[in-house]
Parts: C-alpha cells; sequence; structure tokens
C-alpha cells in the first residue's frame, strides 16, 4: 500500500498540496470549522513558511470570514505561538486554525485546529467537526454578516514576554547555544529574542524557505547527527537544538557534540518539572522510553501511558486537574508544560533544558549521563490491514509473561527490578503512515535479539 | 425607459453559465463555489499572474480571498488591486501582460448579489466559445493542482491601475481646456468601487469645482445599484443647488454611467450614448457599434459625421467583438449607459463617458441641456415578462405576420425595423424573462408597438 496523499481524521486535514489536497478540501474543512465554533470571537490562524501555505490561507480566510466569523492573521508564526494567542485575548478568540504541516516534507501541508483558549479539541468535539466537513451543511452568514480580516503583528513579541517571565532571558545572556531552525519559523521567533533581549543564540539554517528546506524537517536523532552535532564543538556551543518547522517539537546536541535520543527531551523534563512538584503525574504514550518510569519513582510521582497521537493525550490531559500534571509528552521531542497552558513547544522546552543545566550546574552531556543507560530499537513494517488481527492475536498469546496493554496495538512490559531496570516492546498500526511500527526497550544494552524476534514476526503479516 | 412589467418573473439565486456565476451570496454563492470558478480559470489561462479586484459589497472581501485561493491552487500568480472599477481592472490586465484578470463585482444587482466578470489576456471578455471552454474545465472540475513547487504568491498593486486609467482616458480629450473651464460638477458615486478614483479624476485631474455624495467606499449603496432616472433623485437635486454644469451617477463598479443636466433633468441614457459618440466622432470619423436594443438616435448622430453604424446582439462581450472586427472609433448600448472607447479599453467605462462628455462642453461651448435637447427626438418604451420556456418562437413568428412590411433582424431574437421606428422581442441573457421595447418619432407610435407586442406576449 501506498502512502496516501490526503488524510482526514480527528487530528484535522493534512494531505501532499495538489496531490491529495486540493483548495476545496481546505475550504470545507475551514467553513465546517466555522460552523462547529459554538462561542463567538474571532478565529485566529497563522502558518508555516511552506510555499503552499498562501493558498490555504486564502482559503481559510474565505471560509470563515463566509460564516461569520472575524479573522485575526497572526501572519508567518510557530504553532504554539498561535495556540497562546488565542489563550491570552482579554476579548475571547473563538479558537484557531494552524496551516503548516510541522515534522513532514515540503509537499504536506495541513490544518490544525484549536479551540476557545488554544486547546487541542478533544475527541469529543473532533468527531462534531469531522461529521459536519463530511455533512458538507456549513452555516454561511447571510451578506451583510459577513466577516471581517485583520493582523495581528505583536503575537510573537507577546510570546517571548511570557517565556521572558518564567525563563528569564538575562540569566542565559552570556550562554551560547547553536540552533537549527531547519529554515523553519523558529528562526523568526529566535532572531526577534536576539534583538531584543541581547542573547547570542548562534542560528543556522535560518533562512526561512517556501519550497527547499535545509534538511528534512524531522527531530530524530539521525537527522541531529547529520546536521547540528558536527558543528556544536567547533563553535564552542554549550548545547545544540534543532527544530521542525513549526518549532512544535526539539532534538539536541551536547557540548561533545554528540546527539541526544529523542527520548530524553521528554526524561530531562520530567526529572526537572517533578523535583518542583514531587508526587505529580506524568502523561506520555505506550511508545516512549521506560526511563520515565524511574524517574517518576525517584520523585514519588506515577506515569500515566496513553495510546500514541497528540489527540489520546488531550483527552487524557482535560481529566485531570492541571496542578496535579508535571508533564506530558512524547518520545519524539513534543513536550507540553503546565506553565505553557499545556502546548508542544519546542522553544519553551529548550528554554527549560537551559534552565536546568543552569540551576544544576551542569554540562548538557553531564544531565544525559546522570541517568540509566536506555536503548531503544525502533522499526517498521508495511501494513496489510486485514492481518492485523491475527497478528495481535499471535503476539499476545507469545509474550503472555509480561504485562500487556492493549489501548493500542500492544504493548508488553517487563517491569524488573530497580536494579535491572525495565524491557517492554510496543507494536502498532501507525495513524499517518500505511506501516506497523515496531519499538523496543531495555535498560542497558540494546535488546536486539527480543526486536529482531518481533521483527520476523510481523513480517510474517506483511504479506 | 419606464418598464412595464408584466407575468411572474423567477429570480435566479444563482446562475452558472456562459458568463459567469452569479448569486445570492451564503446560501448561494459560497466560497467554495467561488474558489473552485477561480480554480477552473486558473485553468484555463495557465499559469501565470492573473490580476484581481472587486468592488465595495460587503461580500467582497471574502470572496477574493475565495478567488485567491483558487487562483493559486492552479498554479497562478495573483496580483491584488483591491477595490476597484471594472474597467480599471480590465485595463490594467491588459496593460500589465497578465494572463488573465477577475472583477468580483454584480454590477447593477442589488447589495445581497455578487458576481465573477472573467476577462482574458488582453483585459477582455472571453468569446462565446472560449467561455463555453472554462464552463467545461468547471464542470468536470479538471482543474490544475499545483504543488508546493508550484505555488505562487499574492501581491498588491493599488496605484498602477488608476494611474493606467487615467492616463487612457486624457488621451481622449483636451484636460487643459477642461481645467481651464473650472466645471461645477456634481457626482452620485453610489459608494462605490469609482467612488475615489472619480473624486480624483474629476477634482484633481480635470479641475472641476466638485460637488459629490455618496463617495465612501465603505458604506453600504444608499440607492438602488443601477443609475435609473427614478433613483436619482438626491444627484438632480445636488445639481440644482449647487448650480452645477452637470451631474454624474455611476454603478458599483463603475462600468455604468447616467448623467443629469444642469436643470437637474436626468438624460435618457440612448441619449448620452448619443453625445458620446458625437464627440467622439468629432474627432476621429470612423465606424460604430452599438447593439440592437438602442436608439435610432445613434444613426442620426453617425449619419452627420457619415459614419456607418454596425448593431450587435445585446451584451457587452457582442458589441466588443464587432468593434474590434470592424476597427470601431466608438461603441456601446444605450440600454445600460455602457460607453465604449477602443482608445481607453474595449470596455464599458464611465469615465470614458464623463471625460468625453466634459470635453464636448468645453469643445462646443454649449449646456448639457441644449446639447441634449439638440437631438433628434424620439420616444422609446421598453418591458419585460416572466419567461415561459417555447414561448418566443410562436411570439416571434406572430410578430412577425403582424407587421409584414418590416425588415426582419433575427441576430438577437426578433427586431423589426419599420419606417418610423422599430420594435424588439428577446430573452434576457441574464435573467428569465423576455425583454420587448419600442422606438418611434412618436410618443402614440412607440406606445402602439409596444402595445402590439404585449398583446401577442399575453396570449
Amino acid at each position: 500500500m501506498m502512502t496516501q496523499p490526503l488524510r482526514i481524521s480527528h487530528v484535522g486535514l493534512r494531505g501532499e498540496v495538489g496531490r491529495g489536497m486540493t483548495a476545496a478540501h481546505v475550504m470545507d474543512f475551514a467553513a465546517a470549522f466555522g460552523t462547529f465554533l459554538a462561542e463567538p470571537g474571532p478565529v485566529l490562524i497563522g502558518r508555516d513558511p511552506r510555499a503552499s501555505g498562501e493558498m490555504l490561507r486564502e482559503g481559510v480566510i474565505a471560509s470563515l470570514l463566509a460564516c461569520g466569523r472575524d479573522v485575526v492573521d497572526l501572519g508567518v508564526v510557530s504553532t504554539p505561538v498561535i495556540q497562546h494567542a488565542i489563550a491570552r485575548r482579554t476579548r475571547r478568540a473563538a479558537g484557531g486554525i494552524s496551516i503548516g504541516a510541522s515534522h513532514n516534507t515540503a509537499e504536506w501541508n495541513a490544518l490544525r485546529f484549536f479551540g476557545a483558549g488554544g486547546t487541542y479539541l478533544s475527541t469529543g468535539e473532533a468527531s462534531e467537526l469531522l461529521d459536519i466537513y463530511h455533512l458538507r451543511k456549513f452555516s454561511y452568514a447571510p451578506w451583510d454578516r459577513i466577516g471581517k480580516l485583520s493582523f495581528q503583528e505583536d503575537a510573537i513579541d507577546r510570546y517571548l514576554d511570557e517565556l521572558n517571565i518564567v525563563f528569564r532571558f538575562d540569566s542565559i545572556r552570556n550562554s551560547r547555544v547553536i540552533v537549527d531552525c531547519t529554515s523553519g519559523t523558529s528562526s523568526i521567533i529566535l532572531k526577534r529574542l536576539n534583538d531584543r533581549f541581547g542573547l547570542r543564540m548562534l542560528l543556522i539554517n535560518e533562512h526561512v524557505e517556501g519550497m527547499r528546506f535545509a534538511h528534512e524537517p524531522s527531530t530524530s536523532k539521525r537527522v541531529v547527527a547529520l546536521q547540528l552535532a558536527p558543528l556544536v564543538v567547533p563553535v564552542g556551543a554549550s548545547a545544540g537544538f534543532l527544530f521542525d518547522l513549526d518549532a512544535d517539537r526539539v532534538a539536541m546536541a551536547t557540548e561533545q557534540g554528540e546527539p541526544v535520543s529523542e527520548e530524553m527531551m521528554m526524561a530531562l523534563l520530567a526529572d526537572d518539572l517533578l523535583a518542583r512538584g514531587p508526587g505529580k503525574l506524568i502523561i506520555t504514550n505506550l511508545s516512549t522510553t521506560a526511563l520515565l518510569e524511574d524517574i517518576a519513582r525517584k520523585h514519588g510521582g506515577r506515569v500515566l501511558r496513553v495510546p500514541v497521537g497528540r489527540q489520546a493525550a488531550t483527552d487524557a490531559l482535560v481529566t485531570y486537574p492541571p496542578e496535579e500534571i508535571a508533564i506530558a509528552g512524547e518520545g519524539t521531542g513534543a513536550v507540553m508544560m503546565p506553565q505553557f497552558r499545556f502546548v508542544y513547544d519546542g522553544i519553551a522546552a529548550m528554554f527549560a533544558i537551559l534552565r536546568m543545566m543552569r540551576e544544576r550546574g551542569k554540562k548538557l552531556s553531564e544531565l544525559v549521563a546522570a541517568y540509566p543507560r536506555y536503548e531503544i530499537c525502533k522499526g517498521e513494517v508495511p501494513l496489510v490491514s486485514q492481518k492485523i488481527p491475527a497478528l495481535f492475536h499471535e503476539l499476545r498469546h507469545r509474550y503472555a509473561d509480561g504485562m500487556q496493554n492493549t489501548s493500542d496495538g500492544l504493548r508488553v512490559d517487563w517491569p524488573g527490578t530497580p536494579e535491572t531496570g525495565a524491557r517492554w516492546f510496543h507494536i502498532r498500526v501507525s495513524q499517518t503512515e500505511p506501516v506497523v511500527r515496531v519499538y523496543c526497550e531495555q535498560r542497558g544494552e540494546p535488546p536486539q535479539a527480543l526486536f529482531e524476534e518481533l521483527l520476523d514476526l510481523v513480517k510474517q503479516y506483511a504479506g | 425607459m419606464p418598464d412595464e412589467s408584466g407575468g411572474h418573473v423567477r429570480h435566479h439565486s444563482l446562475k452558472i453559465g456562459v458568463s459567469g456565476i452569479r448569486g445570492v451570496v451564503g446560501e448561494f454563492l459560497t466560497p467554495a463555489l467561488t474558489a473552485a470558478f477561480a480554480q477552473a480559470f486558473g485553468t484555463y489561462v495557465g499559469a501565470g499572474r492573473v490580476i484581481v479586484g472587486r468592488d465595495t459589497r460587503s461580500s467582497g472581501e471574502m470572496l477574493q480571498h475565495a478567488v485567491h485561493c483558487g487562483l493559486l491552487a492552479a498554479g497562478c500568480e495573483v496580483i491584488d488591486v483591491g477595490v476597484l472599477p471594472t474597467p480599471t481592472i480590465q485595463i490594467f490586465t491588459g496593460a500589465s501582460g497578465a494572463r488573465g484578470g477577475l472583477a468580483i463585482t454584480a454590477s447593477h444587482n442589488p447589495p445581497e448579489y455578487n458576481a465573477l466578470k472573467l476577462f482574458g489576456p488582453h483585459g477582455l471578455f472571453f468569446n462565446h466559445y472560449e467561455r463555453a471552454e472554462l464552463l467545461d474545465i468547471y464542470h468536470q472540475s479538471s482543474f490544475r493542482h499545483a504543488g508546493n513547487d508550484e505555488m505562487h504568491s499574492v501581491s498588491r498593486d493599488l496605484d498602477t491601475p488608476k494611474r493606467t486609467h487615467i492616463l487612457r482616458v486624457l488621451k481622449l480629450i483636451d484636460a487643459e481646456a477642461i481645467r481651464a473651464r473650472r466645471f461645477r460638477v456634481a457626482l452620485d458615486g453610489v459608494n462605490g468601487a469609482g467612488s475615489e478614483l472619480s473624486v480624483h479624476f474629476l477634482r484633481d485631474v480635470l479641475g472641476c469645482e466638485l460637488h459629490a455624495i455618496s463617495v465612501d467606499p465603505t458604506k453600504p449603496f444608499p440607492r438602488e445599484a443601477e443609475p435609473r432616472a427614478e433613483v436619482l433623485g438626491e444627484l438632480s437635486a445636488l445639481v440644482r443647488d449647487k448650480k452645477c454644469d452637470i451631474g454624474f451617477a455611476q454603478d458599483p463598479d463603475g462600468d455604468r454611467l447616467a448623467v443629469a443636466a444642469e436643470t437637474g433633468f436626468v438624460i435618457d441614457n440612448d441619449d448620452v450614448l448619443a453625445l458620446a459618440v458625437d464627440a467622439a466622432l468629432a474627432r476621429k470619423r470612423g465606424p460604430v457599434v452599438v447593439n440592437l436594443t438602442t436608439s435610432a438616435v445613434i444613426d442620426d448622430v453617425a449619419a452627420r459625421h457619415g459614419a456607418a453604424v454596425h448593431r450587435t446582439p445585446v451584451g457587452e462581450a457582442n458589441v466588443v467583438e464587432v468593434m474590434t472586427a470592424v476597427g470601431a472609433v466608438i461603441g456601446g448600448e444605450g440600454s445600460n449607459g455602457g460607453i465604449i472607447h477602443p482608445g481607453v479599453q474595449l470596455c464599458r467605462d464611465s469615465y470614458t463617458g464623463m471625460g468625453l462628455l466634459l470635453d464636448r462642453m468645453q469643445s462646443t461651448n454649449q449646456r448639457m441641456s441644449e446639447m441634449a435637447g439638440a437631438l433628434p427626438k424620439y420616444h422609446r418604451r421598453a418591458g419585460k415578462v416572466g419567461f415561459e420556456h417555447g414561448r418566443l418562437g410562436a411570439v416571434m413568428q406572430a410578430l412577425e405576420k403582424a407587421f409584414p412590411e418590416a425588415g426582419v433582424d433575427r441576430q438577437d431574437g426578433l427586431k423589426l425595423n419599420l419606417a418610423d421606428g422599430w420594435l424588439h422581442v428577446r430573452s434576457s441573457n441574464t435573467e428569465p424573462i423576455l425583454r420587448y421595447a419600442a422606438e418611434a418619432r412618436s410618443a402614440a407610435r412607440a406606445a402602439g408597438l409596444l402595445a402590439a407586442a404585449a398583446e401577442l406576449l399575453r396570449r
């Protein structure tokens, strides 16, 4: 099965522009959102720098105005900036739309929807939006009640003001950090940060691009090793960070030029935030490192594991009081922190790491080395949907000795003791690509034998 | 011309046809449909520059974003020229070498309507066959879908189009002489797309003492959008109060023009066209092209200059096609206040009309009422009736039989040319109605001809 160039789901509209996603999809989805919104107030929009973003923007604006919604265009900004701008408005905004495909390659684009307060839509809300989209009965306003378009220029400045309150930029004025902006929106934000607060962040791939990004916009360890890590030592930086296009994800490299596993972003910040609020909850997905359980144990906290994807995390977040949650996120480098309204925000995560280094007086390599070593193996096998039930049936029988969680494919845990550490695997069907993903992790050496055994088994069901 | 409506008239809330799309915004004319039509247009003209502007309707901004979306999706580069008269957009489309242009305007229709007017590479309307091809692309949804690598963006140019338009009009007239006269001019801009340009043109460029009403493009239309004599009372009063030499009224997209004499009397549209024809022929002799329903006064004026008159089916595009074919020096459509001068652009243009009339007043030293009064006097009557499919043929045959002595013209419905007048019956291009019109030297004969047509249509 080929990767389909269009995906319409609970997380919104995503596709390869021209080949899968057309202007008609964009306009209908935006009209569905305009119809769906119950609360009064404007809709805030922004986009990443993809060339197709302008086409999507025009369509989104037309449909929202036609539904009688005023639209505030924030321009080319990161997704977190849009979400914070929605939440910050004194006269409440009804919601927002982010135009951008984050870590996908340049041909792709997407619409992501936010409710009042800048929050991700719950599964229930997203279902309703999808129903309206499929029904195509949109509530267009009569000709004399069409909305008005306006522009907001200071969304990035207001965002930086908020970050400054928590992270106090003057305290890191002298630290030398190298940042790979991947031709994306982090460049616009961090240039402004350098100018306004006198910081000396060294930006590379900072030319904002609509068609040919400096490199693949992924925050995987592989990309960090290739693009960023070799530069850290030569420029004498204390750390290196790398963002995806819309700066909701971040990855890092140590001062020694070593790429850090993408799993460690979440782990380090969990340790930092749990230390500030012992006993709190870590919300993460089933595919993320077991180091989180070790860290939770250290601070008397606990880990809630939910299915992979933003939707499950969003639904879990709203079932707990915010003051009981330390952090939410996943091993991809996408992390949400309570001080920042539980928004996936790579830039805030970067500053939290820098603050941790300063407060603990440690180098980044020392911070990373302070934890038990876990090794994770990740693989994927082409999907044959018909065979999936039989695959999971066999997996459940073969690994009946472990603790099983079937909320998203199958995760099997062998928790071990505090001395030996945990060992687990997670096999699931991807929501975004036609593949079965296989994850396997243990403390110490890589779980190579188990990983290969699992891959062989999954391949038997791959046709 | 007074309308004598009869029968039931159906209203089309949405019409998609060879003349583009037009409809009531909201439930009927949606942004999605508009974007799809724009994408069909972009597919048809090809990836390249497209000029987009609009009139002042409240739905204009919304629809313009939809048009941008469709054009960008087809891989076009968009030049947004903002709120501008339709002729200004057409002129700039031609002058800038763009692939095509789009005006978002429902012209003289009520404010709840909007529409797309589509122009080809030279800023001209597409011909019938081109429009059919474009419509096929729309119906088949066989759009070009540009990928990220083929995407272009939207840029703005708010000034060049206006400058280009004014320079074109100035080439036709003696602006220096007009300025020297410091004419007192009244203007009713209907708060339309021409509001700002008209004030600039009359006051700053032609040095007139301007008394303007309804020239705020942010406000709704203060009167019926079509500048008919019946709705121009305010303009007439303004002309009399301020002792103006002339009064002008535009429609929302600045292609149609109505004119009031210094007495406040709103001059019949056919006579306005006749005066413009007179002015143009006085500067350069050549063929004149008007539609079948336009008054015979045009023939009289052209005859004075020894110029030939060509008649076409009703519709601006038809007039323009023949103007191109015969190399006309001026043309237009009497009934809708459209004056077309090829020196400016082959499209109806109220600025051309204003310029030509002021220039004529300046060069002849006559008052407007004198100039209009000197035209041969014709009486015109018109009516319309709800369309009943299949009726037109029978009516045409019966009419022909009733007037066996008439010369027959079947280009557009049926026109009977009589020794002392004419009678014309046709179906409207834009509304589901039959229109009929008659003209004669005497009021009684005109009324008699119209009554004959009305009687046959009632049967």
